[in-house]
């Protein structure tokens, strides 16, 4: 498996890998500040910094997932029809992570509009969940789980 | 998951700490840098600090499990790709440190400044749009790249 990783090619790995690193940059980025924003819900430059960090993951999430897809498509027929775990959880924790990326853009544009404090929790304990996904993913991935 | 895989994931999850918490600092020094008062720009750059542990994490876990690794799979002591990464790792480590302290200091720069009337000054201003510190942070990014570049990469192996 170590040898299968070598002899991957270099700009679908290279691609997926970079946008996995950097859209746990950007949750991680989140999760900090609608944290910081929890014990002051009156500042509305957090707010408005959430949503911008939020909206900064989207690029990074798509290049993830586009190339996890191209490097699928190259190397299923080795899989013998069966997929590995590590892969099964791979598709199932990207699908819940744009899922739930995709609520918690929704949950915060609702904050930055109505200042409900309330909104700023759902997106620190949402951003926290798909950070705690990406996590997961990143360990079945990197130690091939079930292979 | 037999040793080999092991140190791989770990390493890699060092390397994720490495990339992840210095994408979350550059998001948050770029939310600063928009920043319309001192005491925003402040607080943003003070919030960089809780990034800090995860980066520190993933520049000691790569290094420890990479040079592991290293003698694990039995690559000699001569591979001019790792020793290319270690250079860039190093270079990365030294800018992202320098870019950290000029950072500190335009953060106490905002204290002052938001605790006389929380207004931004052009000084200010401009200490937060360096273009030299700037360029330290972006080449910082940029080794950090490299790294990542030639890990996947491997040229000659």
């Amino acid at each position: 498996m170590i040898v299968a990783d070598f002899s991957r090619p270099f700009w679908p790995l290279f691609l997926h890998v970079l946008g996995a690193m950097t859209t746990v940059g950007a949750i991680l980025a989140v999760v900090v500040l609608s944290y910081a924003a929890w014990n002051r819900p009156e500042a509305a430059f957090l707010r408005r910094a959430t949503f911008a960090a939020l909206l900064a993951a989207i690029p990074f999430y798509v290049l993830l997932r586009v190339f996890a897809e191209v490097m699928y498509s190259d190397e299923k027929d080795g899989f013998g029809g069966k997929d590995p775990t590590w892969v099964g959880i791979g598709y199932i924790t990207s699908d819940a992570g744009i899922l739930l990326l995709l609520i918690t853009i929704g949950v915060g544009y609702w904050w930055k509009r109505s200042e409900k404090t309330i909104a700023g929790r759902i997106v620190a304990v949402l951003a926290t969940l798909i950070l705690l996904l990406l996590t997961v993913a990143m360990l079945a991935m990197s130690g091939k789980w079930g292979s | 998951m037999d040793k080999t895989q092991w140190l791989l994931m770990l390493h890699i999850a060092a390397a994720f700490c490495l990339v992840g918490g210095s994408t979350a600092a550059a998001v948050l020094n770029a939310l600063a840098l928009r920043s319309e008062r001192p005491s925003e720009a402040a607080f943003l750059l003070k919030l960089i600090r809780r990034s800090l542990p995860v980066i520190f994490a993933g520049v000691l876990g790569t290094l420890i499990f990479g040079v592991w690794l290293w003698h694990d799979l039995g690559f000699g002591f001569g591979t001019g790709w790792i020793w290319a990464a270690l250079v860039f790792w190093a270079l990365a480590s030294a800018l992202g440190g320098r870019g950290g302290r000029h950072q500190a200091q335009v953060r106490e720069a905002a204290e002052k400044e938001a605790a006389a009337g929380d207004t931004m000054s052009a000084e200010l201003r401009a200490r937060l749009r360096d273009p030299k510190a700037l360029a330290v942070n972006y080449a910082a990014g940029v080794a950090t790249l490299a790294v990542l570049v030639i890990m996947i990469w491997k040229p000659g192996s």
